[in-house]
């Protein structure tokens, strides 16, 4: 994709450029926008190399603070680049090239390999690898047997700086990819909590389809509603007899003795026999926890419990 | 015009991403609220249903009547008068003994049966039954 646009090769001396590209062009600068530097340092990574890459240039540079770093790692080495943004950004826009039309910028050093001859740079100028670093001298040094090469787009390394902030641009890629991960992250999470709740209809919905298969005749909200209001009424009512029966079947116990139950529809009413005063008042508490109607029949060692249904 | 876009482009960048994010909350919050009105209407007809189904399964039994049948084989034959007539019954119990008694009530309260009527009375040792229901 970068190879396919065209390489322009930066240099002082270099003509107004007036591109017509419409997809961009990609630019490479010779070593005349950059300071290089190659160490062999027991790092894996570019962006521990990264990190140190300021401390490298300590002394080489007027005001590291202002310059921006590029780190590559070779065959043996890792490539350091120091390079000031702004300065080549002025440079760029005083020869007719707008930085919005840059897609990619690269540097001689990646493409060492590649000047196997010596690129012209105007008419003083060569562009050469010296001893393995890319050198600029005067034309007039090249011995005649060096033929130079030209300069195209298969010069093109495969990684490249993007000029970040160009044009009115406000955000650094940096920033952007970061923001837009992290909103593009909580799109996710909505998306799969909005996808679990579908889910969670589609359950229900599915349970229901399957009851109603099972019972065809309450496919019908009406017939549903009346057989439940049947039924409710019912087993409220015939529950509501069995915990009285329950609860009276608590109250036999030794020295209280059931002599007789009558229950219907609307009541019931229970008499107990008890030994003494202690059993009765044991009735009696009894009798109370279940808000049953108590009533004593005189001169005789009965207790009637009844009550309504 | 592509120059154009792509001088913004981390700024289309964000502004899709928002986009993103806002449809994704859009498509959420629609869920949220059919469930919570369809949905939630569901899940109580589903509760509803379910309800219906077991009071059913209870009072509507279709086995009922042989399980209704097997109260007169808690004590003997002797003891027992039978009169059941369609989905009625009225039984009586006679010299019960205590076990006897316990025995039948318990198998009563666990019969899904409206109980009609239920009247117990000691005689001497002996209990005397008499029940009436219908299913």
């Amino acid at each position: 994709m970068e190879k396919d646009r065209p390489l322009i090769l930066i240099h002082s001396e270099m003509k107004y450029h007036s591109d017509t590209s419409p997809d961009g062009i990609n630019i490479m600068l010779t070593p005349q926008f950059y300071t290089v530097k190659r160490e062999s340092l027991p790092v894996q990574y570019a962006y521990q190399a990264k990190r140190i890459a300021p401390s490298l240039f300590e002394g080489l540079l007027e005001n590291t603070q202002e310059h921006k770093y590029f780190v590559d790692k070779e065959e043996e080495h890792w490539l350091f680049i120091a390079y000031d943004i702004e300065k080549i950004k002025s440079f760029l826009t005083s020869k007719g090239i707008e930085i919005a039309n840059v897609s990619k910028m690269f540097f001689a050093e990646q493409s060492i390999a590649k000047f196997k001859a010596p690129v012209l740079l105007g008419e003083k100028d060569a562009l050469v690898n010296l001893e393995g670093t890319m050198t600029i001298i005067p034309q007039v040094v090249l011995q005649e047997e060096e033929k130079p090469m030209p300069f195209d787009a298969s010069f093109t390394p495969k990684k490249g700086v993007a000029l970040e902030g160009r044009s009115t641009s406000i955000l650094e890629s940096t920033e952007a990819y970061t923001l837009a991960a992290i909103l593009a992250l909580f799109a996710v999470i909505y998306f799969v909590e909005g996808s679990r709740y579908t889910n969670e209809n589609a359950a229900q919905e599915e349970e229901m389809r399957l009851l109603l298969e099972d019972y065809p005749s309450l496919q019908s909200n009406y017939t549903r509603e009346s057989i439940a209001t049947k039924y409710r009424t019912i087993d409220k009512k015939e529950r509501k007899k069995r915990d009285i029966i329950k609860a009276l079947s608590h109250m036999i116990f030794k020295g209280s003795t059931l002599t007789s139950l009558v229950m219907d529809d609307k009541k019931f009413q229970a008499t107990f026999t008890y030994t003494d005063a202690n059993i009765k008042k044991k009735l009696k508490d009894l009798a109370k926890k279940e808000k049953f109607n108590i009533s004593e029949i005189s001169k005789s060692n009965n207790l009637t419990i009844g009550g309504s249904l | 015009m592509t120059q154009q876009l792509k001088a913004y482009k981390n700024e289309i960048l964000i502004g899709l991403a928002f986009l993103l994010l806002l449809v994704s909350l859009i498509y959420k919050q629609g869920k949220v609220s059919a469930t919570n009105s369809e949905g939630g209407g569901a899940t109580s007809s589903l509760q509803e249903l379910k309800e219906v189904i077991a009071l059913k399964k209870v009072w509507g039994d279709k086995k009922i009547t042989k399980k209704v049948d097997k109260i007169k084989d808690i004590v003997a034959p002797s003891k027992v008068t039978w009169s059941k007539k369609g989905k009625k019954l009225t039984a009586s119990f006679k010299n019960m003994s205590a076990q006897e008694l316990n025995r039948l009530i318990v198998k009563i309260m666990n019969l899904a049966v409206e109980i009609q009527k239920l009247e117990v009375q000691k005689l001497d040792t002996s209990y005397q039954v008499e029940f009436k229901c219908k299913w």
